[in-house]
């Protein structure tokens, strides 16, 4: 009890492990030939072991299989063998009806295994090695047996009774997988019937189900029926659909009936319910996490949470079931159940038995509990739920609890924990949110700037990790470090002393080196042998392996070559690297694609995020691979005009459906408020922009990003409709808002916006300190496509001063060419186009008589490439020059035209209302 | 022993006459108003009686206990006994009547009128009669399956009642054996009444024919309630207390359901003064003790020497936290039942509060000598060795009562207080969550927690708990208290949130005086003199008020006095100081220089500002 190490629970013997220990039988009947009686051939014979393997090890639920799932399962492996083997194993079962009965059977049992000399043994005769998972398997039954009492016998005895009255009950209620098994199942219903169980009991059971049969049929009619009936009914679609996911072709008609029957077995729990073996539990929880964390909320609520609850109710002791209800409740954002159950969890515990579980006796300070990590788990919750400051609080307790009870490992995740708060919220300053002098933060010395705390934590977070050889955390603090280095300028640690001259711009070779070092990891793992994986996890893989290629079809075919194949393909392990290792290292390649996208190179950064939806996308959580879609749809939009980028988000949403507040629907709205924008709908644009503000919590410091997005979208509205002072204003505070949470390239695309906002007022002076500004930023964070974009807008500031600095913005526009053709998308590439021409027409000595394909070939494309985004007022500026040249060159019929071109632009961009609203379209 | 038809035709009558009475009662004198109280009691006790004998002709031993005890409870007419009848009763109840405040017990049950239900009638077939005897006995000797046996084949509703809830009890020893032979590694205790559902089937049908009598309906309840269908118990149980209202075990499992008040109010239950019992205990477990106890006080104007209501009024007193009167009606409800053991563990509480050493021990040996495998009586002895600072033994008998009584929910929290004191927290916080597992509103056991918490040095995730318990119990100055000195603490330091705690506490009355001087401090801290002042100024008086003197007066009146000084006040200031002479230690110099600064501030210089002169 009470804070002391819990030993995990023994090994009890059910009525399922004699069914198992009587297939064993079967398998290796004491003194054989080398095919054993019923089978006709060793591969028979070897599937048959290897089935009981599986059998021994699965644990994709937390209950026991029932006899009758028992018995479905030996007719998808036996094939012709089928009746034989179920006949046998329920006659045997029900032979059972005494304890002496019991006693015999395993005496006979113990016969079947070979002796600790097992090599010395005939080849013909088939005895199990005690030390092979099947021969420890039997051992360990008949040690649990020896060591039952009395009354444990009696209990065993009256169990297996259930177990097969229970199967003879529920077989007309099952509906088996395959209709053409219906006969078989007739005539194995015959048989019970010849066995001298209780008759009776049997058809009032079975009147009961018709009984309850016509119930349900009543309700499927008439739609006033009681309310509780249909929740039934909904709950078991829930399950069902759960169970979907799992994929097991097999198992699918069993476990669909079978969660069903435990909802509806809450009022009334079935006889004979039966769980696992404490680890195939522990297994299927720990599954079941990495599950729920993949998925987020798509994972099903209610069913796993009723899994939950029973599992509870039967293992009241196993407290790792709080932890799991603690990340249902997690990622359905259930804050109180979440709470509550993650305060459960380790006050029962006190932190044993959860990840990384040490037992006692080999660190003598453990005996203390690792309340730590409760605390570590609750800041990440409240990080999680977008709490900073509690989390924060938290988690520095955290760090004071580690560093008293000198836990390094937690220590490490903790400050990694800090690192990740740090750069996630944006904080403007640590003094008035920590109070205290303990804090990890404040300990750095209150003269550094958040950043450069984040800095010094980050690194240290990196030594310790690698001193404690924690791979994991390592990799994910390089991943941190590179997304540091990304975005911020290293600065002077030290504000006196002699000062090393440095170079004020961000190093994109840190970066990388960062993350190559992040996916060292994978071949860490890989190189390793499995001791990570867990048991659990393992031997599900294998009844996957099993169940996939199966079907009778194999069987029934019944010739030995064709089955040959089959354990080979059963042997091939699963990879050995765990499921958070790889995930690990598939982030890094999406920190890549965002890398390369903010140093501007389109063709790499769809590399990367390539890679990464191609190899990680079955280890990588929904939200990772949702934010890779994005970037596809997003480089979609860009260069290829909205209705691909549409066509291939509608695949995206139909994938992503569930998940809620997704990248997804982010990426929608941002989308379609660039496509309102370009059509000069602007109060569908504003509509959009204020949806996309609402996404974001209220909390300041939480969801940073997406507020930057939502008023650097509302300022270009405002510049859109032309409200020059109003989009000054918005883009002013929020200038001031990324300066004051050191959101660094954030503000280069602020500068850049209000030098755009100048420009379009025709304060072509004021416009220009702020290009300039945006561009030195540009420089320091090395975001040379934005450099590209500030030097165009540069120029057109330049050139709408007055024909005498023609050459200097033909000058900066013919340097950033290279750049806008080979990395910019359609908008920036036409408008480079058009300020071209603009510069060529402006100048004095230039002559369109002379040369008119230089200007009309640019402008041209950027027409063409203008009506693919469908920007109206771009496109009319573009048909308008060209007109101009036209007519100064004389050729009326191509004047017209573009003239024509013209009008359809502007008219559709002062009626955008004429296009159809962009929702029905999709 | 079952009275013939004409006895209860005449009590029928009795009803008839005093129910008709009490229709017209606004007129009635206060001799009248005597006599019908004296009525009232006449039909209690004559309800009781027949019930008595009604309850334990079917087993119902719990119940026609409990009905016994309030039928002896009920005062006796002086009149028509001798003293040596009413010795017993009158002598005891002196000192009670002294902690009496309000008169209210003159005047019971008038002004109530409540629905007559008739006694029902016993089906006496001779034949059926004589197995149902043999049944009755097998079902004393705890035969409960041979009981159930016997009466196979019967169908009287007398009959199919014994056999149901005999098959019941057999179902419930059964399980109770079988929790303790699979207790598996995992806690694995899916143990159930195996009777449970041919129980359920068998009485739902009957009652759907209407075949099901009053106790069938109890019973019925208590098979639904046990297979977790609440509602539908609920309702059962409902009925079956209107229809027969004088069996406690179905009101106290109708009690066990009403979990919210909301609950409590929506049942649509007959007057009947049993009622009134009911009401009261189901007040009391919804923690709204003045109610309960206003319930209690009422229903004592009828059965003033009642044990049972004497206890229960002790339990309320001992949740508003009146030890005092709570130790004096234990001592007379030893006095009148020296071999009771229930409720004793509360009156040890008590006891252990007041560390009465030599009453807890003479207690504990009480309870040893009577009963001494009862969880009651190891949870007394473990306060006893709690109390003598022996923490091993006393966890070993708290954890005996646990043993005896998994569910036995103040052991739970006792165990953990003795964790806390031998300094394994783990332990305790296992201990403590166990009790908030069993009932989720034990604001001691959430308090529990959060000071094992905070005694492992994790303030912020003891504010959790901390939380939970003054939710629970608003009214409670100690929890605000330790909230306030958790968000204190020199890691959390948040003394905003500490000083709305503190003022909580003021509030609700805290008696050991701690939030108001904490306030005045805290405001000091934060450098809001005026508000410092005000609350130094409050504790000064309250310590005036209850005369006490420490180091806190002295640091109120060198606050005040300095104050005083700094705002100018000189008067007030002087007599500060003046006061502050009488300590000695260094504060005393420190008055004695400010006295002197004012004096030249006011007489030397009356036109210069103090300030030039620092004291």
């Amino acid at each position: 009890m009470a804070g002391i190490f819990k030993p995990p629970g023994a090994f009890t013997i059910t009525p399922h492990k004699v069914s198992v220990c009587i297939l064993l039988q079967i398998y290796a009947p004491p003194a054989q030939n080398s095919v054993p009686f019923p089978f006709s051939s060793v591969s028979q014979h070897n599937r048959f072991g290897l089935f009981l393997l599986v059998l021994t090890k699965s644990c994709d639920d937390i209950l026991e299989p029932k006899l009758d799932e028992l018995i479905t399962q030996l007719r998808e492996i036996g094939g012709l063998l089928n009746h034989w083997l179920s006949d046998h194993l329920t006659r045997r079962l029900s032979s059972l009806s005494s304890p002496d009965d019991l006693f015999n059977f395993f005496s006979d049992l113990r016969g079947i295994l070979g002796g600790p000399d097992s090599s010395v043994v005939d080849d013909d005769q088939i005895i199990l090695d005690p030390n092979s998972n099947l021969g420890m398997f039997l051992r360990r039954c008949l040690l649990a047996f020896n060591l039952l009492s009395f009354e444990g016998v009696c209990h065993l005895l009256s169990n297996i009774g259930k177990y097969c009255k229970e199967a003879l009950s529920s077989c007309p209620t099952y509906e088996l997988p395959r209709s053409d098994d219906s006969a078989n199942n007739l005539e194995a219903l015959l048989e019970y019937e010849n066995m001298d169980l209780e008759n009776f009991v049997f058809e009032k059971v079975t009147e009961e189900i018709e009984a309850k049969k016509r119930a349900t049929e009543r309700v499927s009619f008439h739609n006033h029926a009681p309310k509780a009936l249909f929740g039934l009914v909904e709950d078991i679609e829930v399950s069902a659909g759960m169970n979907l996911t799992q994929s097991d072709k097999l198992r699918e008609g069993r476990t669909f009936v079978h969660p069903s029957n435990d909802t509806l077995g809450s009022v009334d729990p079935p006889g004979g319910v039966f769980l696992r073996t404490n680890w195939q539990i522990q297994g299927y929880l720990l599954k079941q996490a990495d599950a729920i964390e993949k998925h987020g909320s798509s994972f099903p609520l209610n069913a796993f949470e009723s899994i939950l609850k029973q599992l509870q109710k039967l293992a009241p002791e196993l407290h790792r079931v709080h932890f799991l209800r603690y990340l249902n409740g997690l990622y359905h954002d259930d804050y109180p159940a979440a709470l509550e159950n993650l305060h459960r969890y380790f006050d029962y515990s006190a932190g044993t038995e959860g990840f990384e579980f040490v037992p006692p006796s080999s660190s003598g300070c453990n005996s203390f509990g690792r309340y730590e990590i409760a605390l570590l788990c609750l800041g990440m919750m409240h990080f999680h739920f977008g709490h900073p400051k509690q989390a924060l609080e938290v988690l520095t307790e955290a760090v004071r609890v580690s560093q008293q009870h000198s836990d390094d490992t937690c220590l490490a995740y903790t400050l990694t924990a800090i690192c990740n708060l740090l750069s996630e919220v944006g904080i403007s300053s640590t003094t008035g949110i920590l109070g205290s002098s303990y804090s990890p933060v404040t300990r750095i010395g209150t003269s550094l700037s958040i950043q450069q705390q984040l800095f010094v934590l980050l690194r240290r977070s990196v030594k310790r990790a690698e001193s404690l050889k924690l791979k994991r955390l390592v990799a994910s603090n390089h991943l941190a470090m590179a997304k540091f280095d990304l975005t911020h300028v290293q600065r002077p640690l030290l504000s006196f002393g002699p000062k090393a001259s440095m170079k004020l711009r961000t190093c994109p070779a840190n970066v990388l080196k960062e993350l190559r070092c992040s996916s060292h990891i994978i071949s860490d793992f890989g190189s390793e042998s499995s001791i990570m994986t867990t048991d659990g996890a393992f031997s599900t893989a294998w009844v996957k392996n099993l169940l996939k290629p199966m079907g009778s079809l194999v069987f029934s075919q019944e010739n030995g070559s064709a089955s040959n194949s089959d354990p080979f393909h059963f042997c091939a392990q699963p990879s050995s690297i765990p499921g958070s290792v790889l995930q690990l290292a598939g982030s890094s390649y999406l920190v890549r694609a965002t890398a390369w996208e903010i140093y501007g190179s389109a063709p790499l950064s769809r590399l990367n995020a390539l890679v990464y939806a191609t190899c990680f996308a079955d280890s990588s959580s929904s939200a990772d691979l949702a934010l890779a879609y994005a970037k596809f749809i997003q480089h979609l939009a860009v260069f290829k005009g909205y209705k691909e980028a549409f066509s291939a988000l509608k695949i995206a949403e139909e994938k992503f459906l569930s998940v809620s507040k997704s990248r997804i629907l982010l990426l929608k709205l941002q989308l379609l408020h660039e496509r309102a924008l370009h059509r000069g709908h602007l109060k569908l644009a504003q509509q959009l922009c204020d949806e996309l503000g609402v996404l974001a919590s209220s909390v300041t410091g939480v969801d940073m990003k997406l507020k930057t997005e939502s008023s650097l979208r509302h300022a270009r509205t405002l510049l859109a409709a032309n409200q020059f002072s109003q989009a000054a204003a918005v883009a002013h505070s929020l200038f001031c808002m990324c300066y004051k949470f050191n959101l660094q390239v954030e503000n280069a695309t602020v500068l850049l916006l209000l030098a755009e906002i100048h420009k379009r007022s025709g304060n072509a002076v004021l416009g220009i300190p702020y290009a300039l500004a945006s561009l030195s930023f540009c420089q320091s964070f090395n975001l040379d496509l934005l450099k590209a974009s500030a030097t165009l807008t540069l120029a057109e500031l330049w050139l709408s001063l007055g024909s005498n600095h023609v050459e200097r913005a033909s000058t900066l526009i013919h340097g950033a060419f290279p750049m806008i053709l080979g990395h910019g998308g359609v908008e920036l590439r036409a408008r480079a186009y058009i300020a071209e021409a603009k510069c060529y027409l402006s100048d004095p000595s230039f002559s369109v008589f002379e040369d008119p394909e230089v200007v009309l070939d640019s402008l041209k494309q950027a027409s063409e490439e203008l009506q693919v985004l469908e920007y109206h007022e771009l496109a009319s500026q573009a048909f308008y020059l060209m007109t101009i040249i036209f007519d100064k060159l004389g050729q009326l019929e191509e004047r017209e035209e573009a003239a024509a071109s013209f009008k359809k632009h502007m008219i559709a961009l002062e009626n955008p209302q004429d296009e159809g609203d962009p929702f029905i379209m999709l | 022993p079952v009275p013939p038809n004409g006895f209860m035709q005449k009590e029928r009558e009795v009803y008839a006459e005093v129910y008709n009475q009490n229709a017209t009662v606004s007129a009635s004198t206060e001799r009248e108003r005597r006599e019908k109280s004296m009525g009232t009691k006449e039909i209690c006790r004559s309800e009781l009686r027949s019930a008595i004998r009604q309850l334990s002709d079917r087993c119902l031993y719990s119940a026609s206990k409990w009905a016994a005890e309030q039928l002896v409870g009920i005062e006796q007419d002086p009149a028509k006994f001798t003293s040596s009848h009413t010795r017993f009763q009158r002598g005891s109840s002196s000192i009670r009547r002294r902690f009496r405040t309000n008169e209210i017990t003159s005047t019971p049950m008038a002004g109530v009128s409540y629905v007559s239900t008739p006694v029902p009638e016993e089906d006496n077939e001779a034949v059926d009669s004589d197995f149902y005897l043999l049944a009755k006995s097998y079902f004393d000797c705890r035969e409960y399956r041979r009981a159930a046996h016997v009466l196979r084949d019967q169908t009287g509703k007398k009959a199919v009642f014994l056999r149901c809830y005999a098959l019941y009890l057999a179902g419930e020893k059964r399980k109770e054996e079988e929790m303790i032979e699979l207790e598996g590694p995992l806690g694995k205790s899916d143990a159930v009444n195996r009777e449970l559902v041919s129980l359920e089937r068998e009485l739902s049908t009957l009652r759907k024919n209407g075949m099901i009598d009053p106790f069938g309906l109890f019973l019925y309840g208590l098979v639904l309630k046990e297979k977790g269908s609440e509602n539908l118990a609920c309702t059962v149980l409902v009925e079956s207390v209107n229809s027969y209202p004088w069996n406690w075990n179905a009101w106290s499992e109708l009690q066990s359901l009403c979990t919210t008040i909301e609950t409590l109010n929506s049942l649509n239950l007959n007057n009947h003064w049993m009622k009134d019992f009911f009401l009261a205990s189901a007040y009391q477990e919804l923690r709204m003790h003045n109610e309960s106890l206003a319930k209690y006080e009422y229903l004592h104007g009828t059965f003033s020497f009642s044990n049972y209501i004497q206890a229960q009024i002790a339990k309320a007193q001992y949740s508003l936290r009146e030890f005092e009167q709570v130790e004096v009606i234990f001592e007379e409800l030893l006095r009148n039942d020296p071999y009771r053991v229930e409720d004793m563990d509360m009156y040890s509480n008590v006891l252990y509060a007041k560390e009465c050493f030599s009453a807890l021990s003479y207690l504990a040996h009480r309870v040893f000598l009577t009963d001494k495998y009862r969880p009651e009586s190891c949870c007394i002895i473990g306060n006893y060795y709690s109390l003598k600072g022996q923490h091993e033994k006393s966890v070993m008998y708290f954890r005996r009562a646990l043993k005896l009584n998994k569910n036995y929910l103040s052991a739970w929290t006792l165990l953990g207080h003795e964790y806390v004191e031998m300094k394994n927290t783990p332990a305790a916080v296992d201990a403590y969550r166990r009790a908030v597992d069993i009932n989720p509103c034990d604001y001691r056991a959430w308090y529990g927690l959060g000071q094992a918490y905070e005694m492992m040095g994790m303030p912020f995730y003891a504010l959790h708990y901390f939380r939970k318990s003054v939710f629970l119990q608003p009214s409670d100055s100690r929890l605000w208290i330790a909230m306030a000195q958790c968000y204190e603490t020199e890691q959390l330091h948040i003394l905003e949130e500490a000083i709305k705690c503190y003022k909580r506490a003021v509030n609700c009355n805290d008696r050991e005086a701690i939030a108001l001087h904490q306030l005045a401090k805290l405001h000091g801290e934060l450098g809001r003199s005026e508000e410092a002042a005000f609350y130094y100024k409050k504790d000064l008086e309250r310590m005036e008020a209850e005369e006490r003197e420490g180091p806190n007066m002295v640091e109120a009146l060198l606050f005040l006095a300095t104050h005083c000084k700094a705002q100018k006040r000189f008067e007030e200031a002087e007599v500060y100081c003046t006061r502050l002479l009488d300590y000695t230690g260094p504060e005393k110099e420190t008055a004695k220089s400010l006295l002197r600064g004012m004096r030249i501030a006011e007489s030397g210089f009356p036109s210069m500002d103090v300030e030039h002169f620092p004291p």
